[in-house]
C-alpha cells in the first residue's frame, strides 16, 4: 500500500468530510483524486476530492494591503500558516474485511484520522468492483461541479484500470453514466463534453 | 444447402429485441437491440414468454429516443466518435411494432423432464397442442427473435407433409413457407396484384401443386393461353413450361372451336357449343358486354317460350326487315322475318330487331354450331371425374365476349352436374359416390364477378356457397376492387402481390383483422415475386418471396422422391 499521507481529518459526516493539511503537503492530492481513511483494522472509508480551498485570515489580509513586505516574510507566511488548507472529500464507499461496498459507510471517520492518497492499484480495485454504484454519490449533489469531478475521476481511474489490464472499464463506465444521466439532457451533455476533453 | 440453413437457424435463435409494451388491441412494442437494417417490415418474429411462444409480424418500425433532444441534436459533431456512439447506443433506439397472431404452448425441457417432454410431444403430434389465436400478452422484456425454419414449419406446416406445398420462402432467412393445399381449395381463393407482379407465375406454381397432389380436379379458363402450352416470358424471354408438357396424360388441353390450334399445338380435343345449349340467362349475362336493352328479357322469354331450346337457332335464322308480297301484291314482313315473329309473339318489333343485331356477334361465333362434332362438355366432365385436369385455351378467341360467354355457360353446366351428384350422394342414392372436388381457375375474374354481373353468374354463386357442391374458385385478378365485395369477403385464402391502388388494397383486406397494419405491408411489397398471404386458409398473414417457377421447380416437384432418397442414402452411409 502506498503511504502518502495528505493530512488529517477536520470535520466529517456520513456523505463527506474535510481534510486539513499543511501547505507544503499540498503537492500530492489533486481534484478528482481518490483517498482512503483507514479507521480500524479491516475497515477503511474511500472518497474522492471534490474541493480544495484555502481560507483567509487577518494576517493574510494585512499582508496583502501592507506595502513593501519583504519576500521572505511573504514566503514564510505562505508556507507556515496556522490556517490549514481544506480538502473536501466526497465519500464513495468503504472496505470491510476485504470487501468493497459502494455504499455510505456505517461510521464516518473521526477527527484527526490520517488520510492517504489511493495508489493506482487501490483505485483500480475500488472502481472495478460491482457496477459503478459509487457514481450515485458523485451525482447526488448538484451544487458540486459534478461534470468536472466525473471527468477528472474518469481520467484518473481509466489510467489505473488500463494499468491493471482492464481496457474495457472506461467504456462501461461511460455507458453507465449515460444510463444514469439520460433523463437529464443538460447534465449529461455537459458531463460528456467535460469527459471528451480528457 | 444444409450448411446454410444451420447458420441461418443459429442466427434466428439470437434475440433481436425485447418487449417493452403494447397489448391485445394495440400491437406489441419491442425494443430493437440489433441494427434496424437486420429486420424488415413483415418479418416473422417469435416472442418467448415463459411457457408460451407468440408468433407475430413486424408491422412497423419507429425511431425513438429517451429524450427528443438526443434525437434533435447532432451530438456526433460535438463529441468524439467513441462517446457519441456510446451515447446513441443508450438514448436512441428503434421500436418494432409486432402484430401477434398466434400463440402456442412450449414443451418442457427435454433434458430436465424427459417424461413430461414426451407427453407434450405426443400431444403436439396428435395436434392437441396447436398454435391458437392470441388471447394474452407476453411478459415485459420477453425476448423477441426472428423465426427460424422450425417456427415457420410449426405454423405453416412442413414441406413433405401430406398436402403441404411450398409456395415460397420468408423474406428474412429464406425459410420455406407452405400452404395446406387441401385447405386452400376448401373455399374459393384469390390471387391478386398489379400487372407484372407475378400472379400468373404463382398460379402456375399452385396449379402444378394441385395437379401433383391429385385430390382435386382443376379446370382452368386460360384466356391468354398461358397455362396449357409452353410459353415465353414477355420480360425475360425465358421459356415458361406449360402444364400440358409436364403432365401430358393428366392434363387435357381443350381448344375452343373446330380446328383450333394453341400456340401452334393441336389441343387434345376441341370444344364447340351447341346452339341448343344456350339459355336466355347466358345471354342476359352479356347485358353489359353487348349493351343490351331492358326489353331484352321479355324478348328472350318469348323466344324461349315459343321455341324451347331451339330458340337460338331459330332466332339466328330470322331475317330482319325481310319482306314478301301478299296476295294483293303489298309488301309485308316475310314469314321468316323478325317483324313477323315479333308481331305474332306480341313483342315490339324494334326490340326484337335490336336484339337480333346485337346478338350478331354471337351468331358469327364459329365455335357456336348447330351440331357439334362431339359432346365436348360431357367429355370435359368425364375427364374431370377421372382424375384429369382441363385447360380450356381460348386460342384466338381472346375477346371479353368469348371469355364471358363460354366460361359462364360451361361453369353453369358443370356446376349443375356437381350439384346433382352432391345431392344424390348426400341423400344416399344407390351407387352415388362423393363428387371429386373441383377448382375452377379464372383469370381476369373481375370481368365475371363484378358488381353488375355478380347477381347473375354461376361464379358468384360458387364463391358464396363455399364448398357445398364440391366446387370452388381460384380467381386471379389485378383489380380486386372491381370484384363484388360479397364475393371478396367469401374468399378463404388471399394471396396478393403489390397493389398500387388504395381501393384495390382496401378490397383485398375486406373482412380481415388488423387491416391497418396489413395495408402498410401490402403497400411496401416488392413489385415482383413477393406476396402477402392472408385469410382463413393460412394460419396467420405472412409475406412470402414467391417460389420461383423454373426448371428447378419442376425437377423438385416431379422427381422429389428420387432426390430425397439419394440424400438419405448418403446420410445413411455416413456422409
Ligand atoms: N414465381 C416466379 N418465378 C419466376 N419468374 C417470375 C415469378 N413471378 C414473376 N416472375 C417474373 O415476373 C414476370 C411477370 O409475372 P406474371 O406474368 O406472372 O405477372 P402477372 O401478375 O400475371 O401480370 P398480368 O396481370 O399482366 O398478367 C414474369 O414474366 C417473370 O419473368
Ligand atoms: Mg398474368
Amino acid at each position: 500500500m502506498s503511504e502518502i499521507e495528505i493530512g488529517r481529518l477536520l470535520r466529517s459526516g456520513t456523505t463527506g468530510f474535510v481534510v486539513g493539511c499543511k501547505v507544503n503537503q499540498l503537492n500530492a492530492p489533486g481534484f478528482g483524486a481518490m483517498v482512503r481513511v483507514p479507521l480500524e483494522a479491516q475497515y477503511q472509508v474511500y472518497g474522492v476530492i471534490y474541493d480544495i480551498h484555502i481560507e483567509d485570515d487577518g494576517l493574510v489580509r494585512q499582508l496583502i494591503t501592507a506595502q513593501d513586505v519583504p519576500e521572505e516574510v511573504l514566503k514564510d507566511n505562505r508556507e507556515n500558516r496556522n490556517v490549514p488548507v481544506e480538502i473536501g472529500v466526497l465519500v464513495l464507499g468503504y472496505e470491510q474485511e476485504g470487501r468493497i461496498f459502494h455504499l455510505l459507510p456505517p461510521r464516518p471517520p473521526l477527527s484527526l484520522d490520517a488520510i492517504f492518497l489511493c495508489s493506482p492499484s487501490e483505485v483500480a480495485h475500488f472502481t472495478g468492483q460491482g457496477r459503478f454504484g459509487y457514481f450515485r454519490h458523485m451525482l447526488r449533489d448538484r451544487d458540486k461541479p459534478v461534470e468536472e469531478l466525473l471527468a477528472a475521476h474518469l481520467y484518473q481511474a481509466r489510467a489505473a484500470q488500463v494499468d491493471a489490464g482492464n481496457e474495457a472499464w472506461y467504456q462501461k463506465a461511460v455507458g453507465e453514466l449515460i444510463t444514469l444521466m439520460r433523463d437529464d439532457y443538460q447534465g449529461l451533455i455537459k458531463t460528456l463534453s467535460a469527459v471528451s476533453e480528457i | 444447402m444444409s450448411e446454410q440453413s444451420v447458420t441461418s437457424s443459429a442466427e434466428a435463435q439470437k434475440p433481436i429485441g425485447y418487449i417493452v409494451g403494447g397489448g391485445l388491441k394495440a400491437n406489441l412494442q419491442a425494443r430493437l437491440t440489433v441494427p434496424a437494417q437486420k429486420v424488415q417490415e413483415g418479418a416473422f418474429v417469435v416472442v418467448e414468454s415463459g411457457n408460451w411462444l407468440f408468433y407475430g409480424l413486424v408491422t412497423d418500425m419507429q425511431l425513438g429516443s429517451t429524450d427528443p433532444r438526443f434525437a434533435d441534436e447532432q451530438t456526433e459533431t460535438r463529441l468524439p466518435p467513441e462517446l457519441a456512439k456510446l451515447l446513441h447506443g443508450q438514448t436512441l433506439f428503434t421500436n418494432l411494432e409486432v402484430m401477434a397472431a398466434l400463440m402456442m404452448e412450449q414443451g418442457p425441457d427435454m433434458d430436465e423432464d424427459p417424461e413430461a417432454y414426451q407427453a407434450w410431444f405426443q400431444k403436439v403430434m396428435e395436434e392437441e397442442i396447436r398454435p391458437e389465436p392470441v388471447k394474452t400478452v407476453p411478459q415485459h422484456h420477453s425476448e423477441v427473435r426472428l423465426a427460424g425454419a422450425g417456427d415457420i414449419a410449426e405454423i405453416f406446416g412442413k414441406e413433405g407433409k401430406k398436402g403441404y406445398f411450398r409456395i415460397g420462402d420468408t423474406i428474412e432467412g429464406g425459410h420455406p413457407v407452405c400452404v395446406d393445399l387441401d385447405k386452400l381449395v376448401q373455399r374459393s381463393s384469390g390471387i391478386f396484384g398489379a400487372t407484372g407482379t407475378g400472379k400468373s407465375f404463382l398460379t402456375r406454381v399452385i396449379l402444378a401443386g394441385l395437379i401433383k397432389r391429385d385430390k382435386t380436379a382443376v379446370l382452368i379458363f386460360d384466356m391468354h393461353n398461358e397455362y396449357g402450352p409452353d410459353d415465353t416470358a414477355s420480360d425475360t424471354g425465358m421459356r415458361v413450361p406449360g402444364l400440358k408438357g409436364k403432365f401430358p396424360s393428366k392434363v387435357r388441353m381443350v381448344g375452343l372451336g373446330r380446328g383450333a390450334t394453341i400456340r401452334g399445338k393441336t389441343p387434345d380435343y376441341t370444344l364447340e357449343i351447341a346452339e341448343s345449349d344456350i339459355m336466355p340467362e347466358d345471354i342476359l349475362m352479356l347485358t353489359q358486354e353487348l349493351n343490351l336493352r331492358e326489353t331484352t328479357p321479355a324478348t328472350l322469354n318469348a323466344l324461349f317460350n315459343q321455341y324451347g331450346r331451339d330458340w337460338f337457332h331459330k332466332f339466328k335464322n330470322m331475317r330482319p326487315h325481310a319482306v314478301q308480297e301478299d296476295e294483293e301484291g303489298n309488301k309485308v314482313p316475310a314469314d321468316d322475318s323478325i317483324e313477323a315473329w315479333a308481331n305474332e309473339a306480341n313483342i315490339h318489333q324494334l326490340a326484337a330487331i335490336g336484339l337480333h343485331s346485337k346478338l350478331n356477334r354471337l351468331f358469327n361465333c364459329e365455335y357456336i354450331v348447330e351440331n357439334p362434332a362431339g359432346d365436348a362438355v360431357n367429355q370435359m366432365i368425364n375427364n374431370l371425374d377421372n382424375g384429369q385436369h382441363i385447360v380450356l385455351s381460348f386460342g384466338n378467341h381472346e375477346k371479353d365476349l368469348d371469355y364471358l360467354f363460354v366460361s359462364n355457360l360451361l361453369t353453369r353446366r358443370i356446376r349443375d352436374v356437381w350439384e346433382y351428384r352432391t345431392n344424390n350422394f348426400r341423400s344416399g342414392h344407390q351407387g352415388a359416390t362423393e363428387p371429386r372436388p373441383l377448382v375452377i381457375a379464372v383469370e381476369e375474374a373481375h370481368k365475371l364477378l363484378n358488381r353488375e354481373m355478380a347477381s347473375q353468374t354461376t361464379f358468384s354463386t360458387i364463391a358464396r356457397e363455399m364448398r357445398k357442391y364440391y366446387v370452388t374458385l381460384l380467381i386471379i385478378d389485378q383489380r380486386p376492387s372491381q370484384i363484388y365485395d360479397e364475393v371478396m369477403s367469401q374468399l378463404g385464402t388471399r394471396i396478393t402481390g403489390w397493389l398500387g391502388d388504395s381501393d384495390d388494397i382496401q378490397s383485398v383486406l375486406t373482412g380481415l383483422a388488423g387491416r391497418e397494419a396489413l395495408r402498410g405491408m401490402l403497400a411496401h411489397l416488392q413489385p415482383k415475386e413477393e406476396v402477402l398471404m392472408l385469410g382463413w386458409g393460412v394460419p396467420m398473414p405472412i409475406v412470402v418471396h414467391s417460389r420461383r417457377y423454373d426448371d428447378a421447380f419442376w425437377e423438385e416437384l416431379l422427381e422429389k422422391k428420387a432426390r430425397r432418397s439419394n440424400r438419405d442414402i448418403l446420410r445413411d452411409i455416413g456422409f
